[in-house]
């Protein structure tokens, strides 16, 4: 398969500070890569770096073939973190403006928006003022100003922050619509489960340093499964007697029923099929190991983790205000 | 290039569209013009004050000279030759569009009636006959002469008159009655004394020629009220041109940054192009307020018939001159709004960018005076002063010799390159820095790191 995106060495240093670290990636056409990372791990640094917004200290970049994404800027589309308009433009006018920068006529551009626009539940925005505009209503023109030119390669930088439920869900029927259509997209975020839900293959940041590289179904098999919930028939049943099947560590109350964590060389299976003789289950499954617990191990191996409520809670999307 | 001039254009629409553009650069000429071209016809439009004036002489040979002076043929030939004797020195050469809009500027003159037959020289009297209702026309004025208004006295004055006006006389009117006594006054002490008036004028006459320069091109007459103005207004010109064009860049760069639009404009464009794309665009305003102005010196010069002094060698010059000037400040007022977050951020770092526009202009008309001076000379040859410098020079009685001003052009254009390359440095750091403001040595280092 091609690659639509290469990194090779990529090194950026601000001062003392080196936000992108000896950075290597490579991202095949027609994929969607989750590029996952806690907020200041360097994530938005390593986009302006791909965007040639910022330029690398070290390194090589291929985009879309390209040395450098300037030559390519018209087959691709980004939406920064920090989202900006023109506050006094009309969405029309802006999203045609952006358009016709990244070469598409006008009036195909402003067909494109209004068609988006409409998809995004912003029919009839077009002749508004941006500043008349919600935030969450700007994150969108934003949204769509990225694939006014529909592009090859699709960048997204935290696109679902600060969106209320329904305007997510629909920005994802959008994205799904642009996966089929088979644009490139790299996928910003520092929540973990949203890149979980939309890609196929997790690269993951840590202090300008790449830690993980992997398609999620081969992180599934390899980081094992080591957790069993339980939701018993009864919930007033006695668990008592699971503490004692061979292989388990702890038993413990979760919400709606029970985690059992197993011991490290346990056969999950046997344990698995022990536990319906002992108490009637009304559910009974592996814990899906998912890429928060697998970057806090990964962390952890680093020794970089002080607090890992707080970067739980960071990697659930349940702070605020953090930045890249 | 495509994309360097979507985003000039947007840039020069957005700027000249707005409200402040608009009133600030637009209405206001507009406005100064439409009063420029109203004023000499106020005159035409007021109706003259007409009405009866007295005149208690107790010489006796003053009210016959008073009369024929305040004859209102004699109070507008009066104020002709005094508004030709005062524009003379500035129109240069006045012709016949001049003259129209003089005698349009002195209007028609007060209508006075002179009774002999008035009141007394008592203050009840005079009072009584000014408040007397039922004549036939306003009782505007008494003019009372003194007894020793033509004798000198044993200090060697002679005596004046004393005015009393009622309500009806307005202040053109009472101007014109004083201009008309002076004048009767004169005739009737020079006929007392038995001299010549004629002769005495005459004598005191001396007729001022025109100077004539020469040069090796040849003899030509000059015209030192303008050769005074034009280096000023060359200078002037300029100097709004580019700041106009400066502020509404660094402004808009500014409001780009702080809004955050700029990232979403360099995921489409490269920092080069929207920084070349900016400096364009503002150009365009910058050129626009450049016409404008110029077009309104030469619609006055014409107007006054004077449109042949302005050599077209010189606007030639003048472009010229603002598109270097342009460059050089207008990519460090890029810069400045690169490297800042909010507009009030900048003031700091615009003071000695602006003083360096402020001080050439200040002194262009000392230049203009003295345009082939040392200092003069020097300071052409200084970037970035040199293009306002030279400009003054340019509109000067002494041009220059071609080479310097090529020169100047050169080293404008140099340093013109050299605030691009400094600015682009600036651009590419500062555009997405955000944080506390930068001070000159941190644009220098970013400039270093860049």
């Amino acid at each position: 398969m091609a690659t639509a995106l290469r990194l090779r060495g990529v090194t950026k240093t601000f001062g003392t500070v080196r936000a992108v670290d000896d950075l290597d990636l490579e991202i095949p056409r027609g994929t969607t890569c989750g590029f996952i990372g806690p907020s200041g791990a360097g994530k938005t640094t390593c986009i302006r770096l791909i965007m040639s917004i910022l330029f690398p200290d070290s390194g090589e970049l291929s985009v879309l073939g390209h040395a450098s994404a300037l030559a390519a800027k018209d087959r691709i589309g980004y939406l920064p973190e920090e989202r900006g308009v023109y506050r006094r433009m009309r969405v029309g006018a802006f999203l045609a403006y952006i358009g016709k920068l990244k070469g598409v006529p006008e009036s195909a551009a402003r067909a494109r928006a209004s068609r988006l626009l409409e998809r995004l539940g912003l029919a009839g925005v077009e002749e508004k003022r941006c500043e008349d505009l919600s935030k969450g209503m700007l994150q969108r023109v934003q949204f769509v100003a990225a694939l006014v030119n529909e592009p090859d390669l699709l960048i997204l930088d935290e696109p679902f922050s600060g969106l209320d439920p329904v305007s997510v869900r629909r920005m994802r029927e959008v994205i799904a619509d642009e996966q089929r259509r088979g644009v490139t997209l790299l996928f910003s975020t520092h929540v973990m489960s949203h890149a979980e839900e939309l890609c196929d293959h997790v690269v993951m940041i840590h202090r300008g340093r790449k830690v993980l590289d992997e398609p999620i179904a081969g992180l599934r098999r390899q980081y094992d499964v080591r957790t069993i919930r339980l939701e018993p028939l009864d919930a007033d049943a006695d668990v008592g007697a699971l503490y004692d099947v061979p292989g388990v560590a702890s038993v413990r109350r979760a919400s709606g029923g029970w985690e059992l964590r197993l011991v490290a060389d346990s056969d999950p299976v046997d344990v698995m099929r022990r536990i319906p003789g002992l108490v009637v289950p009304a559910r009974l499954e592996f814990a899906r190991v998912t890429l928060e617990d697998i970057f806090v191990r990964l962390a952890q191996q680093g020794g970089a983790v002080r607090d890992e409520g707080a970067l739980r809670a960071h990697l659930q999307g349940l702070d605020v205000g953090a930045s890249a | 290039m495509r994309r360097i001039l979507l985003v000039a254009r947007r840039d020069f629409i957005a700027t000249v569209s707005t409200k402040g553009f608009i009133v600030g650069l637009l209405v206001l000429p507009a406005l100064i013009s439409l009063v420029a071209a109203l004023a000499p016809r106020i005159p035409e439009m007021r109706r003259p004050v007409s009405g009866e004036v007295a005149i208690v002489d107790p010489t006796g040979r003053v009210s016959a000279h008073a009369r024929a002076a305040l004859a209102p043929d004699a109070i507008r030939a009066r104020r002709l030759a005094e508004a030709r004797r005062v524009t003379a020195p500035v129109a240069g050469a006045v012709g016949p569009v001049a003259d129209q809009a003089i005698e349009r500027a002195v209007g028609q003159a007060p209508s006075f009636t002179v009774v002999q037959d008035g009141p007394g020289d008592a203050i009840d009297d005079i009072r009584a006959w000014l408040l007397e209702a039922g004549s036939a026309s306003p009782r505007l004025a008494v003019v009372v002469v003194h007894r020793d208004a033509l004798l000198r006295r044993a200090d060697g004055e002679l005596g004046s008159y004393d005015l009393y006006t009622s309500r009806a006389l307005d202040e053109a009117g009472e101007r014109a009655l004083h201009e008309s006594m002076h004048e009767a006054l004169v005739s009737a002490r020079l006929e007392s004394a038995d001299l010549d008036r004629g002769a005495i004028e005459a004598t005191l006459r001396v007729v001022r020629p025109e100077a004539v320069l020469v040069t090796a091109a040849g003899a030509r007459s000059s015209s030192r009220g303008l050769a005074q103005l034009l280096p000023f207004a060359m200078g002037l010109v300029l100097f709004i041109g580019v700041v106009v064009g400066g502020q509404s860049l660094m402004t808009s760069m500014v409001e780009e940054k702080s809004s955050r639009v700029v990232e979403v404009l360099l995921a489409a464009v490269s920092p080069f192009e929207l920084m070349a794309g900016k400096l364009i665009g503002q150009l365009g305003v910058g050129l626009l307020v450049l016409a404008l102005y110029v077009g309104l010196g030469l619609t006055a010069l014409y107007s006054f018939a004077v449109l042949g002094l302005i050599e077209p060698m010189l606007l030639v010059y003048l472009v010229i001159f603002f598109l270097i000037t342009y460059m050089v400040f207008g990519a460090l007022m890029l810069a400045i709004g690169a490297a800042v977050n909010q507009p009030n951020e900048a003031q700091s770092l615009m003071v000695p960018v602006l003083m360096l526009l402020v001080i050439p202009y200040m002194l262009s008309p000392m230049i203009g005076q003295a345009p082939n001076s040392t200092f003069a000379v020097v300071l052409s040859f200084v970037p970035p002063v040199n293009t306002i410098a030279m400009m003054a020079r340019l509109g000067s009685e002494s041009p220059p010799p071609a080479w310097q001003v090529w020169a100047t052009a050169l080293l404008g254009l140099g340093a013109g390159i050299v605030a691009t390359w400094f600015a682009a440095k600036i651009f590419r750091v500062g555009l997405l820095m955000h944080g506390r403001p930068p001070d000159l040595r941190t644009l220098i280092r970013w400039a270093r790191q860049a």
